[in-house]
């Protein structure tokens, strides 16, 4: 049986903000295209971190429009490809206990993104 | 800013013998919220999240049941607490998902669920129902070339 890949159930493209963007700015990108993460990327379009639903909750009694994407930020620290097993990925969203995976290249020296692996793709694939 | 302004009324739920292939489904038909696990008597036993199901890809959903999936869930969410005093929960706890339950409704009613998206939603200062006027292109962009 050939394994899956992520590959089949990843989007292409994310929803990102730059490292220097308010947190009220990502609050409302996050409800106006009603997603659970923002992408922090720099000006080179290299991946710096993901802002989850949960990590904004960290901002709440701090000042919205001062505090930056840079200061909640979760930093992407762990790699999946395109040609990641699908079921690793999976083990890896359960171990950090995290919704949303960043897909990067696959090639040496890029951090550019390539799309994301969502967890609901996963559970709608299962239903 | 109390926890009933902000949560979710609309809920999902499930018996602990259902089958994961038919909370999967529910959550599907539901945009994927996660699913309250209730006992026959109507008390919350426990929650199914998205996360918790995904460990079973690729395997038989329907010999699963969702009493071995679900996290037992032992808060009481009074409906009538403020935000700030949920959101310290949730940080604390690391839960994604408050079960509210009502004290007038009898023991351990589900009536709610308040996400950290619902206090997103919050801090955005985004109105429901105002996303046409956030939207709106300056009138320069719409405006006909001659």
């Amino acid at each position: 049986m050939i394994e899956e890949r992520v590959m089949r159930l990843m989007r292409k493209g994310a929803i990102t903000c730059s490292e220097e963007t308010s947190v009220r700015d990502v609050a409302q990108i996050m409800v106006i295209n009603s997603t659970h993460y923002c992408v922090v990327i720099n000006q080179s379009h290299e991946v710096l971190g993901i802002i989850s639903a949960r990590s904004i909750l960290k901002a709440f009694d701090r000042d919205l429009d001062q505090t930056k994407a840079e200061d909640i930020l979760l930093p992407y620290t762990f790699t999946i490809t395109p040609t990641t097993p699908l079921k690793e990925a999976i083990h890896l969203m359960d171990k950090r206990k995290i919704e949303h995976l960043i897909v990067v290249s696959d090639r040496p020296g890029t951090k550019a993104i390539l799309g994301l692996l969502h967890v609901e793709d996963i559970v709608d694939k299962m239903a | 800013m109390r926890v009933c302004d902000l949560m979710d009324r609309d809920i999902i739920v499930c018996y602990p013998d259902d089958s994961v292939k038919d909370v999967v489904r529910m959550m599907k038909a539901n945009k994927f919220r996660p699913a309250i696990v209730v006992h026959e008597s109507g008390e919350v036993w426990g929650l199914v999240s998205r996360l918790a199901v995904i460990r079973f890809y690729g395997e038989e959903l329907e010999k699963i049941r969702a009493e071995d999936v679900m996290r037992p869930y032992n808060f009481e969410i009074d409906p009538q607490w403020p935000i700030e005093t949920a959101i310290k929960l949730m940080r604390r706890t690391g839960f994604e998902h408050l079960i509210i339950v009502d004290p007038h409704a009898g023991p351990r009613r589900p009536i709610g669920i308040l996400t950290s998206f619902d206090i997103v939603h919050y801090m955005s200062g985004i109105e429901t129902g105002h996303f046409e006027q956030i939207l709106k292109m300056p009138p320069e962009w719409t405006s006909s070339s001659p």
